[in-house]
């Protein structure tokens, strides 16, 4: 609860870096506690695990529990009237007019009422709930149980991290391909063998009549680069493959240079990606860079690559500009601007290393969160056993009640006998007052 | 000020009504005054629905974005289970003196929000969104009936003897109160459960992640501990009585600060109940 209130994040995010600028006072014991990433702090994780342990606990109480009702149960379908006789929980006067058998009818309809179907056999009116109604509790114990393990392994076992790839690029599912990635101890990157390659990317897609917003078509590779699936992704329109599932979480623009030759041969590519920025003054910034060495391997500059947007109405265009320039800004160990130079298609920066950095192409990059969780299929069943016992625990009566007409000295008496567990549909109080209403009679007290 | 408002306005005059005729009707021994506060109940909830349903061919989706829609939603399933259960069951009736001034209060916010329809968004565009809505308001209108009982069964253990005690007689006994109460907390415990299930179905499958301990997702899973809590005191601790009843009361107020507080206060992303207003 406390920690809903208290922004939570690394030391570094700025929502953090405010509170703590602004709440002074209590800072030092909210970190200490680790409020600030409660859900993964130690005092967290033990809570999980006591969560677990006395459901696990309560799940083997409540088997045992049902084991017990399962046997009263199956006892209670043997029950006849000399055994009624001999102990029962109420004894209803009847009315002297009504026979032994229309003592049963009356009763048979009040407890109908009372949402108590009775069967009748022999003498005795008997309503027996089905034994499996017993079994909802622990199985839904038991399923809560199996889904927090699960949890648990799976965020061992999980990766989820943001990929920028530009239209046309391929990338390795591997941890350096990430910008940011969490990974569980033990993920195997190892077992990983796949590419992610984008494929068009279409900054206002439309179906169904909704704006689906910016979607790249998105291709799965294998190990061998064979294509495994492709197709666009969207909101509620995941490329899911086996554990996998690859999401569009935000876009930007993609810069492709070449390395060429004084006489143009290609010796190598590069692409640079640049997010939008509403504060930056040309309406990008650079999201990495490109170093360069001399030939000694001494760096010499950095290259850092923004891309001018159009404005309409004062704001930046969120799109590929109608003119394709990049602007590149070279600074130097020193933190010192190098040069700077504005770059249309086809244009060259000689290197102090010999050959020219050439601009090939501007053009979109979608930037992909990409999970890998093999836990979800696990999750989904302990949840659906979950809600399944679940549902018989709340659905299913759990009840037995049984009467029959016994001959005392002060007349003919309804006995009842009655079982009412968790989901009995009436109280016994209320059985006992609606049968002695019509029974015509007077409660005259129980033998057990 | 559209027709489908002005027949809103009708629907909640009647639920205030209704509201005022438990009150007087209860305190002052007039059954027949809470027969026909039922049959106000009644006649609000037919006008809430038309002015609902009006609204849905209007707009082509259901009452589930933003605030006036998602409260709306919400009063419907509370006024609506307790005139089933009270015309069901006529004892239970009285209990309409707790359930419909939460629908009356509800209802009344609602009003004070933009009613301006919300497009379905990309985010929006799954049935998912009709099934995990449908569940929250299922639960609430659950927890509300909960919430109802446990009330008369604390006002009449306060009055176990006077004239107070008579006024309540024609209510079931205590015991099938407090069984209609855990009852009520059961249903209510299933559907907020489901609620929880399917947002979060819906989350993994929208997104990737299925958990994200988001305002909103946390304080669901506090609000289904505490009633989890709840059974468990009920059924391994074998509570009872007064102290129970307050319990389920505390619960309800709290599923309805998940609901309602929650979207308002904190900015999140999952504007849950939609927030007043707020870009979805
Ligand atoms: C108090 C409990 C909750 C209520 C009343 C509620 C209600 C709603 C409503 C009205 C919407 C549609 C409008 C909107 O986006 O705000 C929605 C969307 C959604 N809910 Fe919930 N919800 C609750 C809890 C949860 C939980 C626990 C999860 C799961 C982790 C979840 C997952 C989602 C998802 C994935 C969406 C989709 C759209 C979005 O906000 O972008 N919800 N919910």
């Amino acid at each position: 609860m406390v920690a809903t209130t208290i922004p939570q994040g690394g030391a570094s995010d700025p929502k953090v870096a405010d509170w703590a600028a602004t709440h002074p006072a209590i800072e030092p014991v909210v970190r200490a506690i680790g409020l600030h990433q409660a859900f993964t702090s130690l005092v967290f994780t033990a809570c999980i695990l006591a969560l677990a342990v006395s459901t696990a606990l309560c799940a083997w109480q409540r088997t045992k529990a049902a084991l017990g009702k399962a046997n009263t149960l199956r006892q209670a379908a043997g029950a006849d009237k000399a055994s009624l006789t001999e102990s029962h929980a109420l004894e209803i006067a009847c009315d002297p007019a009504l026979s032994a058998s229309e003592v049963l009818s009356v009763a048979s309809g009040t407890l109908g009422h009372l949402g108590i179907k009775t069967k009748r056999r022999d003498d005795v009116l008997i309503s027996k709930s089905a034994t499996w109604s017993v079994w909802g509790s622990p199985v839904f114990h038991w399923a809560l149980l199996a889904l927090i393990l699960t949890l648990i392994v799976g965020n061992l076992l999980r990766s989820e991290g943001l990929m920028g790839v530009a239209v046309g690029q391929t990338k390795a599912d591997a941890a350096d391909s990430y910008g940011l990635i969490h990974t569980g101890p033990l993920h195997d990157w190892r077992r990983v063998h796949r590419g992610i390659r984008v494929d068009a990317f279409e900054p206002d897609y439309q179906s169904g009549g909704i704006d689906r917003g910016p979607t790249p078509t998105v291709s799965l590779l294998d190990a061998a680069g064979k294509v495994v699936k492709t197709q666009r992704v969207y909101p509620n329109h995941t490329l899911k493959s086996g554990s996998l599932t690859i999401y569009p979480s935000d876009y930007g623009l993609s810069a492709t240079f070449s390395l060429v030759s004084a006489s143009g041969a290609e010796s190598g590519r590069g692409i640079m990606l640049v997010d939008f920025s509403d504060d930056a003054a040309i309406g990008t910034v650079p999201i990495d860079y490109l170093g360069v060495s001399d030939r000694a391997g001494k760096p010499l500059y950095r290259v850092f690559v923004t891309v001018p947007l159009d404005r309409k109405d004062g704001a930046f265009v969120k799109r590929v500009p109608a003119q394709l320039t990049a602007r590149v800004d070279a600074t130097g160990p020193d933190g010192k601007s190098v040069f700077v130079r504005t770059m249309g298609l086809g244009e060259r920066i000689a290197l102090p290393v010999g050959g020219n950095l050439q601009l090939d192409d501007i053009g979109y990059y979608a930037r992909l969160s990409v999970v890998d969780d093999w836990s979800i299929p696990l999750l989904y069943l302990s949840l659906v056993a979950a809600m399944v016992g679940l549902t018989i625990t709340v659905v299913a009566r759990q009840q037995i009640v049984s009467a029959t007409v016994i001959e005392t000295l002060d007349g003919a008496k309804l006995a009842v006998r009655m079982r009412l567990w968790r989901n009995a549909s009436s109280s016994r109080s209320e059985i006992e007052s609606q049968l002695t209403q019509a029974l015509n009679g007077v409660e005259t007290g129980s033998t057990t | 000020m559209t027709f489908e408002i002005i027949v809103m306005w009708v629907a909640l005059t009647f639920y205030a009504a209704a509201t005022a005729m438990y009150m007087f009707g209860v305190t002052f021994s007039k059954d027949a005054l809470t027969k026909w506060a039922l049959w106000a109940s009644a006649a609000g909830l037919a006008f809430q629905v038309t002015s609902l349903g009006i609204r849905w061919a209007r707009l082509g989706h259901g009452p589930y974005l933003g605030f006036y829609e998602v409260a709306n939603a919400l009063v419907f399933c509370v006024a609506a289970f307790f005139v089933i259960a009270a015309a069901r069951n006529p004892r239970l009736n009285a209990a309409g003196v707790a359930v419909m001034p939460v629908a009356v209060l509800l209802l009344g916010g609602s009003m004070l929000a933009s009613k301006s329809g919300l497009p379905i968004t990309a985010k929006l565009a799954s049935y998912w969104l009709f099934v995990h809505v449908a569940f929250a308001n299922l639960a609430f209108g659950a927890f509300a009936l909960s919430f109802g009982c446990a009330i008369v069964y604390v006002v009449r253990v306060r009055s176990a003897t006077g004239k107070w005690a008579k006024r309540f007689e024609k209510l079931p006994a205590q015991d099938v109160l407090e069984n209609l109460t855990v009852r009520f907390v059961l249903v209510g415990f299933l559907f907020w459960a489901m609620m929880i299930t399917t947002g979060a179905i819906w989350a993994n499958e929208a997104w990737g992640r299925y958990w994200g301990w988001d305002p909103i997702e946390t304080w669901s899973l506090i609000v289904w501990l505490i009633y989890a809590i709840y059974l468990h005191v009920r059924f391994a601790l074998k509570w009872r009585g007064e102290r129970l009843a307050w319990f389920a009361i505390v619960a309800m107020l709290l599923a309805l600060f998940a609901l309602v507080g929650i979207p308002l206060a904190f900015n999140t992303p999952h504007a849950g109940i939609g927030g007043y207003g707020k870009d979805l």
